[in-house]
């Protein structure tokens, strides 16, 4: 099976060539890789941001130029409030349409001044069609109540 | 000519290196996978919304329930003062202080938290949304 010309001392030093193993290396790089992978952040977390307003003990007054959405406590069972945009009564589905409408001064910012009660989903469901109508501030007029 | 060797009578082997190293394996990464997931104290289901930015994870999460209870990452806060003086403490730390409020979690009591992480020198909030975007 050899070549000719290969001498037999040169053929058996090939056929005893060091093998280096890789295995042991591969097994810890994959443990390794596993580790980085769980030690850094794989999925990042999807927000809605609110950047709140420099402290300070008086409020803006709110000015007509801007959309006012006013939210009621949900009463009797009902699980969302009834909500006046601008002081028009509005539903939950027309409020895009509400918003896309207005002019680009109203557009600036949404102030939503909504009762205690209203729960948070629509809250963000407000803030969601709000942001996708190109509105590009939203306030919250409300008094937390823990600090009065 | 070449005889072949009669075998030896050996009972087999079985090779357990490799079997252990999947399990220490496997043990590692469960261990590690549960330390990063913090055990809450309550569930939190969270709301929807197609506009949405993406924050990365980090600690010092503030999750709120339906009851109003409140909880930073596994450590259950009795009222907004505990909360405001536990985020006063480690206001350094956080970028943007991510709420978790429930779906359910009336908003008086988000705005009250956020009054406090406001008293507490943080100003970058952001609302968490569920993973399961809507269509």
């Amino acid at each position: 099976m050899y070549d000719e010309n290969q001498t037999q001392a040169t053929a058996r030093k090939s056929r005893r060539e060091p093998a280096v193993d890789m295995t042991p290396m591969i097994d810890c790089v994959f443990l390794l890789i596993i580790f980085f992978m769980l030690a850094t952040t794989f999925s990042p977390l999807p927000g809605i941001q609110v950047k709140l307003p420099p402290p300070s003990n008086a409020p803006t007054p709110p000015e007509q130029k801007n959309f006012i959405l006013v939210i009621s406590n949900p009463e009797g069972g009902a699980s969302e409030g009834i909500m006046l945009l601008n002081d028009s009564g509005v539903s939950m589905s027309d409020l895009s349409v509400s918003f896309m409408g207005g002019t680009e001064e109203q557009k600036e910012t949404l102030i939503i001044r909504s009762g205690r009660r209203v729960k948070h989903e629509q809250i963000v469901t407000v803030m969601d069609k709000a942001k996708r109508a190109g509105i590009k501030k939203i306030g919250f007029a409300m008094v937390a109540s823990s600090l009065y | 000519m070449r005889l072949k060797k009669p075998r030896e009578k050996q009972p087999p082997k079985l090779v357990m290196e490799p079997l252990v190293d999947c399990v220490f394996l496997l043990l590692i990464f469960f261990m590690v996978a549960n330390i990063l997931k913090p055990t809450l104290p309550f569930t939190v289901e969270l709301p929807d919304s197609k506009s949405r930015e993406e924050y990365v994870r980090k600690k010092f999460n503030v999750y709120i329930n339906a009851n109003g209870q409140m909880s930073v990452d596994d450590q259950a806060m009795q009222d907004y003062d505990a909360l405001e003086k536990y985020l006063l403490t480690r206001a350094n730390e956080i970028e943007v202080l991510m709420i978790h409020a429930d779906k359910n979690t009336k908003h008086g009591d988000v705005i009250d938290a956020m009054e406090r992480a406001k008293r507490a020198t943080l100003d970058n909030i952001a609302f968490v949304l569920s993973d399961e975007e809507i269509e």
